[in-house]
């Protein structure tokens, strides 16, 4: 079966790509786009850093064959970071250091984007159910759950 | 001399990192982000089972996969067996880059395939054939220690030789203060303990990877998340045997390492690939090997028997610890050294006997990994701590207030005790917990003993 | 090897039709948190592979007390939209939010012990397993559905179409007993629905996972309620049952020995639970 190619809105762009069989969007996004704040830690939908968000819901595009996205919104990390500047959640895991090594970061900050969405005002348990897919070898997630709360209180709880 | 607070710009002040803009904007580089055209991928076949002699390697099949480029063995490899910890004088070389005629771990490299795509690379190792013939394994340190337990060390044991070198033949590291024998029968109880550890998997978002992209000068630039840049370097030149000055290192960005870095285990052999197909190698572990294959913290066995006197002072402690390698030094024989200069504590005994065993098992390797060597010395140190306390009928502070060491004592290996803070430490402990220490505890001091 | 073929048929008629077609060679996948791991690793290698995201499985009908669900409804659908607390309960306790926005109820059929959270609570609900092929539908109950470890129901040419849940008639508890709090593997979970007669037990239904070759009935703890009333001693009685009758496996989660253990203690705190 030869390519084929597929379209959908990526960061509100529309696009056109030509996958192989069962290409995972992962792939596709980080070795043929060169969009790499994606990352890939396992592979196996375990680590949370793959984290994308279709449609605002976030999934794990390790596990996400590109044809099954055809005709969706899907938004990486790419796509919510201002041309200057960061936005309320890059600025408060800046500042909170709620990084270290970074690798897991990408895939919080999807997670933590779109909690915000649906609930501009999580409770500290909220939060950590929500991050519950997204695994830091480094910070011990203290850090990663005020900066989430953190971003949600500048933000007044308003979307 | 104190330096005035005023003056001081760095030193108290909260610093935002230099890389944290772009850790938040996904900016940050790591090996994997890198794409480069017409790159190899290299997947390693490994070994099936814990021990065993290979007869036979049939590639015919592997060869025939759409997209096979080519595969490597021990024969293209200029020096084969090396041990990373060389470069500090560590011997002899006993682990090979890629397996020749054995295999001492379930997991081990025998044979690197490079492919046009990371799919063709899997599908060639799966039709790998391997005719290796199983051989008993061992698992358990004192076991492997047992006469006709199997020897997996060209030399004939199963430890680590310590001291060669000066012409001894130890097969621990050995510390020797005092006279224990003599102190165990003056001790008014002697106070017992076994602690064991699990060995403990780093488990770093980021898998172990490099990309070795050959240069038209005739370097190669690797791309790794190697904790280790120069240490790699050097590993991988003398692997490869050419001079170090055709290898140019990038690296520094790690997805985590915490002491799973630093093996000289992906790059040699990448570039070695790289140097055969002159075409860029990458090599990325995926998360089971990251489990199953790249080390580990080591498991530990410590004994340890101590003499301890009514009034709470510890007389004698003797220690036999065993590390549990794996099928390889790797960073080891350095742990267990280290693990000999701080199993006594930080507390002053004044008789000593350590046996600290480096010892082989058919388990994965273990290398480094935050504090290793120390940090279950620590565990078992402590652990046997309370219970000297529990047998005595003491308060688990005061015992190690007593005993803590000073400065101007003699430490088991012959070091002089300097800026000694633990009494000062659990005074500031305690009171951060809220609980009220005794004032004669409180009296007390790193820099005499006072009274 | 590379997957050679890639099909997202958008009707239960197309998909079977594709089976029908390729037979064995055909791997079928849904949310793709089972299938795509493995492919991912090189373990799984499938030549054709069919993802049945669009073939208008995921749907949650009601009607007469049943509830329909197809087989592709996401867990998280199953969480928001079902309207039944103890299959939210047991939906809530799979995975982390994005494996929920991916994962299927049918998936959760194949899903290797531990896991199966959320069949479990199927389980206890006696719900039946819709199977389609080209040649028609044919309807079985989900105790029947598992046939052992990894092995199951299905004939050749067929797949999970839809599930039918009664919906519970008396009183439910589900618990999950894992290492941590979230997105973590059971060493037990136990899903129970107790129908009373009064203060007597009428009908019970305790079904119980990782603790077996896939999620289990625990039989004997169930006849030790019928027509008992639910007090401390039925309760220990049915816990005890339980413990026993449980096939647990040690692995690296928990060992045999503590997942029996458990499955005594948290079928007793199911059941305390209903008794209120």
């Amino acid at each position: 079966m030869p390519s084929k190619v597929v379209s959908f809105k990526l960061n509100g762009r529309e696009v056109e790509v030509m996958v192989k069989p069962l290409m995972t969007l992962q792939t596709l996004l980080r070795e043929q786009l060169n969009l790499t704040a994606t990352k890939a830690g396992c592979r196996q939908g375990g680590c949370g850093s793959c984290t994308v968000l279709v449609n605002g819901e976030p999934m794990m595009s390790c596990l996400l064959p590109v044809e099954d996205v055809e005709g969706q919104e899907v938004t990486t990390l790419e796509g919510i970071t201002p041309a200057e500047g960061l936005n309320p959640l890059q600025e408060a895991f800046f500042e909170k250091y709620a990084i270290q090594c970074g690798y897991c970061t990408p895939g919080m900050i999807m997670v933590a984007t779109a909690l915000l969405a649906h609930n501009p005002n999580p409770t500290r348990e909220q939060v950590i159910e929500a991050i519950s897919g997204n695994f830091c070898r480094c910070t011990g997630y203290a850090p990663i759950i005020e900066a989430i709360q953190a971003a949600a209180q500048r933000t007044n709880g308003r979307k | 001399m104190t330096i005035p607070e005023e003056t001081l710009n760095v030193v108290g002040q909260s610093v935002p990192r230099r890389d944290g803009l772009g850790h938040v904007k996904g900016q940050t580089v790591y090996v994997d982000d890198i794409n480069i055209p017409g790159t190899l991928h290299l997947k390693m076949v490994r070994s099936p089972v814990h021990h065993g002699k290979i007869k036979h390697i049939d590639f015919s099949e592997a060869e025939k996969v759409p997209g096979f480029v080519r595969a490597l063995t021990y024969k293209d490899v200029p020096k084969n067996i090396y041990t990373i910890l060389c470069l500090i004088g560590v011997g002899p070389d006993e682990e090979p880059v890629l397996a020749e005629d054995r295999v001492l771990w379930k997991g081990e490299q025998i044979a690197a395939i490079l492919a046009e795509t990371e799919e063709a690379a899997m599908e060639a190792v799966s039709k790998v054939k391997l005719d290796i013939e199983e051989l008993p394994a061992v698992f358990d340190v004192e076991e492997a220690l047992k006469p006709g337990a199997p020897i997996l060390k060209p030399w004939g044991t199963n430890y680590f030789i310590y001291d060669y070198e000066y012409g001894q033949q130890n097969a621990f590291r050995k510390v020797r203060f005092g006279d224990v024998e003599k102190a165990f029968e003056q001790a008014d109880y002697i106070v017992e303990g076994r602690y064991d550890s699990s060995p403990i998997e780093h488990a770093p978002t980021e898998t172990t990877a490099c990309l070795v992209k050959p240069e038209p000068d005739g370097r190669y630039t690797v791309y790794t998340n190697t904790q280790a840049l120069f240490f790699t370097l050097d590993n991988a030149a003398l692997i490869l045997q050419i001079p170090f000055n055709k290898l140019h290192f990038v690296g520094g960005t790690v997805g985590g390492g915490f002491g799973g870095k630093v093996d000289v285990i992906t790059e040699p052999i990448a570039i070695l690939g790289s140097m055969k197909t002159g075409r860029p190698v990458k090599y990325r572990y995926t998360r089971e090997e990251e489990m199953h294959v790249s080390s580990t913290r080591s498991a530990w066995r410590i004994y340890m028997k101590d003499g301890v006197m009514k009034d709470g002072r510890i007389i004698a402690r003797k220690v036999t610890s065993y590390a549990d390698s794996g099928a390889y030094n790797r960073h080891t024989p350095y742990a267990v050294t280290k693990h000999a200069a701080n199993v006594a504590g930080p507390y002053a005994i004044p008789n000593v006997w350590i046996d600290a065993y480096c010892v082989y098992t058919n388990h994965q390797p273990c290398s480094a990994m935050r504090g290793f060597g120390v940090t279950m010395a620590s565990y078992a140190i402590e652990v046997q701590m309370d219970r000297i306390a529990e047998t005595i009928g003491m308060d688990p502070w005061e015992i190690r207030f007593i005993n803590a060491y000073r400065n101007g004592d003699i430490k088991p290996h012959q070091k002089v005790v300097e800026d000694a803070t633990l009494i000062e430490v659990m005074k500031a402990a305690a009171e951060m917990v809220g609980h009220q220490l005794p004032d004669r505890l409180l009296a007390m001091n790193s820099w005499d003993r006072g009274k | 090897m590379a997957t050679k073929a890639y099909f997202l048929p958008t009707s239960l008629n197309e998909a079977v039709s594709l089976l029908a077609e390729h037979g064995p060679s055909l791997l079928v996948m849904a949310g793709g948190t089972l299938a795509m791991p493995l492919i991912n690793e090189g373990v799984s290698m499938p030549e054709l592979v069919m993802g049945l995201r669009r073939a208008g499985l995921n749907y949650i009908k009601r009607s007469d007390g049943v509830l329909s669900i197809g087989a592709t409804t996401t867990l998280t659908q199953m969480l928001n939209d079902s309207n039944v607390p103890f299959l939210q309960e047991a939906a809530h306790h799979v995975g982390a939010w994005a494996i929920r926005n991916m994962g299927t109820v049918g998936g959760n059929l194949f899903a290797p012990p531990p896991s199966g959270d959320f069949a479990v609570a199927l389980l206890a609900l006696d719900a039946k397993v819709k199977l389609a092929s080209k040649k028609g539908t044919r309807t079985l109950p989900l105790t029947e559905f598992y046939t052992g470890f990894l092995t199951n129901a299905l004939q050749p040419g067929e797949l999970v179409a839809e599930l039918e849940v009664p919906l519970p008639k008396g009183k439910t508890a589900y618990i999950k007993y894992g290492r941590r709090q979230h997105n973590t593997p059971a060493i037990v979970t136990v899903a129970a629905h107790l129908v009373m007669d009064g203060k007597k037990v009428k009908d019970a239904r305790i079904a119980l996972n990782a603790v077996g070759p896939h999620p289990i009935r625990a039989w004997n703890a169930e006849k030790a309620l019928i027509g008992a009333a639910l007090d401390a001693e039925a309760i220990r009685a049915a816990s005890d049952a339980a413990a026993e009758e449980c096939q647990p496996f040690t692995d690296s989660i928990a060992s045999d020995w503590y997942r029996r253990k458990m499955v005594g203690v948290k079928v007793g705190h199911a059941l305390a639970q209903i008794a209120g």
